[in-house]
């Protein structure tokens, strides 16, 4: 893990293009050239919303290619909804690319990409990078109904192996991913974004097996950039993400809070504590 | 962009003179560093630092920020390493910062803040002690220093008898005369104070039925608090005359602006940083361009231009028609 990321930069991105790929589900296509070259799969952005006046939205970078990247994000609330009223043409600024990101290297050749709703988003550059050095990617990917499972077909497209799972069974699996996962033969390694009672299950079920994990945390952010410590997840201490802390008076000496936006967001499932 | 140095935007906070009015906040800001890719640090007047308190603190559980309408609540919980720590990891590297760094101090007895403040201030990377008596987020109803006058003059008190630095003491708003309380913290001895901390409050999930904070309850901070941030700055130039930072869901140099002119000598920034990084350079870009047309050639000219006191209610019902 541990990427090192590139200095990032406020990034100042025109549209160019914008499809509602479900409803309330938007991919936002950027111009960004000197994004593409610095992102790295599980990198993330901040979105500030155009106009200011709330916090900035952190964002999974889809996709990066050429002078393009992309945004895939659900219009949930109050930010997201502004984000989605950008039109072709018109800029949106970007503090990125923020994060660790994930470990695409390795000698693990079957390796279970787990999705759940819009943790799709940060998982297609990983997908192509394990693919591109041969390994085979299964993905797991789980959302509230087919509607929502928005761009499967991109992935197999990708070369991944399909497992779906919807919620209302109306495509796939009728349950939770972790359930389909967990049918399957084991994977060598794995990797995980969305929700976190579904990261929680991943995280068992690669405990179990003594399957290395890497799990994308979402948590709420404030600044993204490591200032407020508002987006903090408890870590083992001997973790190489931990950041330095002296033992607390509370909750015992071997567990460290790590800030999920720049010592992660993405963790080993073993080392978290949580 | 206006020709800053035909302007006089420096802000005195006791014997430090800042030269630029605009300063980071603490606990929105980590320790400059973490913004210097997207903001020219020497373009601002100080950086406040994160509370230290003299134990280490893992702060509290996550959720710690939940985003409400026209602002956030936030309950970190003073997570700090505590001030041994800090001061043989830290402190040190506070010293590359290109702007001034205010030291801030959290407690739990008046005991503490003058242990820790006068650790912290002996350091000469620290320019000034901002005294945290208003953190609503912690145990031990930390916040009820800022809520009483004695125990806001005992605090300052105790923190002034360790150090000549420049005290700033930070108050509630959660109080019911912030007037009072300022008094308090200068009688006993505050160079100037920091108006205001958050406003408590909560937000709870409908579909899970309960609070939505970790911590239950938070700050609130953001645009939604300006109006009452904005109110306290004016109740406090009333009542003392030391300087004020100015602090409260500013977002823009008119937001600034209005804070200067309600008797603020500077202004903190917060929770904009959040919504834009470069927050504090265009702020300060459109103080000067305010200077500039309205030709104030020294900000604090127009500090408290508009504190003309308060109408007395028959005025006010008068105003309306």
């Amino acid at each position: 893990m541990a990427i090192a990321s590139p200095p990032s930069a406020v990034v100042p991105t025109r549209i160019l293009d914008r499809t509602e790929v479900a409803r309330d589900v938007i991919l936002l296509g950027i111009e960004a050239p000197e994004l593409v070259r610095k992102v790295r799969p599980g990198h993330f952005a901040m979105a500030l919303l155009p106009g200011g006046q709330a916090a900035g939205v952190a964002l999974g970078i889809y996709e990066a290619r050429g002078e393009r990247c992309s945004l895939l994000f659900f219009l949930a609330g109050d930010r997201t909804r502004r984000l989605g009223t950008l039109r072709v043409g018109e800029t949106l600024n970007l503090v990125a690319p923020l994060g660790n990101g994930f470990d695409c290297g390795g000698t693990a050749r079957d390796i279970a990409i787990v999705a759940g709703g819009v943790g799709i988003a940060s998982v297609l550059l990983p997908a192509q990078a394990l693919i591109a050095r041969g390994a085979r990617v299964r993905l797991f990917y789980g959302a509230r109904s087919a509607e929502r499972l928005v761009e499967a077909e991109r992935f197999a497209t990708e070369g991944c192996e399909l497992h779906l799972a919807t919620d209302d069974g109306s495509r796939g699996h009728r349950g939770v991913v972790t359930e389909l996962l967990a049918r399957q033969s084991a994977p060598e390694a794995i990797l995980a974004c969305g929700p976190t009672p579904m990261l929680r299950a991943v995280s068992a079920y690669a405990q179990e097996r003594s399957i290395p994990a890497q799990l994308s945390l979402e948590e709420a952010f404030g600044c993204g950039v490591g200032g407020c410590w508002g987006c903090v997840v408890p870590i083992l201490r001997s973790s190489a993400q931990a950041p330095p802390f002296p033992p607390s008076d509370a909750d015992g000496s071997d567990v460290v809070h790590a800030r999920v936006c720049v010592e992660g967001p993405v963790f080993w499932a073993h080392e978290l504590r949580w | 962009m206006v020709d800053s140095t035909a302007f006089d935007v420096s802000a005195r906070i006791g014997s430090l003179v800042l030269p630029f009015p605009t300063v980071g906040l603490s606990g929105c800001y980590g320790s400059g560093a973490e913004f210097a890719p997207y903001v020219d640090l020497s373009r601002l007047g100080a950086v406040v630092l994160k509370s230290v308190t003299r134990r280490p603190r893992m702060g509290n559980p996550t959720p710690r920020i939940v985003h409400t309408p026209a602002g956030m609540l936030n309950a970190i919980g003073l997570q700090n390493p505590g001030i041994e720590w800090y001061l043989q990891h830290d402190v040190a590297k506070f010293a590359q910062t290109p702007c001034a760094t205010i030291g801030s101090v959290a407690g739990f007895s008046v005991d503490d803040y003058a242990y820790v403040c006068e650790r912290l201030a002996a350091r000469s990377e620290i320019a000034a002690i901002e005294l945290n008596i208003s953190c609503p987020n912690v145990a031990h109803e930390g916040e009820t220093f800022a809520c009483d006058p004695d125990l806001t003059a005992r605090v300052v008190r105790a923190a002034r008898a360790t150090t000549e630095k420049p005290l700033i003491a930070k108050l509630s708003p959660n109080v019911t005369d912030i007037g009072t309380i300022a008094r308090a913290a200068v009688d006993a001895g505050a160079d100037a104070l920091a108006v205001v901390n958050t406003v408590r409050g909560m937000a709870i999930d409908i579909y899970q039925r309960k609070p939505r904070l970790g911590n239950v309850t938070g700050g609130l901070s953001g645009a939604a608090i300006r109006p009452i941030a904005l109110l306290a700055v004016y109740e406090v130039a009333r009542a003392v005359s030391v300087p004020i930072i100015g602090q409260g869901g500013i977002e823009t140099a008119s937001d600034a602006l209005e804070f200067l002119l309600a008797g603020a000598s500077a202004i903190g920034i917060g929770t904009a940083n959040f919504a834009d990084p470069r927050a504090p350079i265009t702020i300060l870009d459109g103080i000067l361009a305010y200077m500039a047309q309205q030709n104030v050639r020294a900000l604090r000219d127009i500090v408290g231009a508009a504190n003309t006191g308060f109408a007395n209610s028959n005025q006010i019902e008068g105003d309306e028609g």
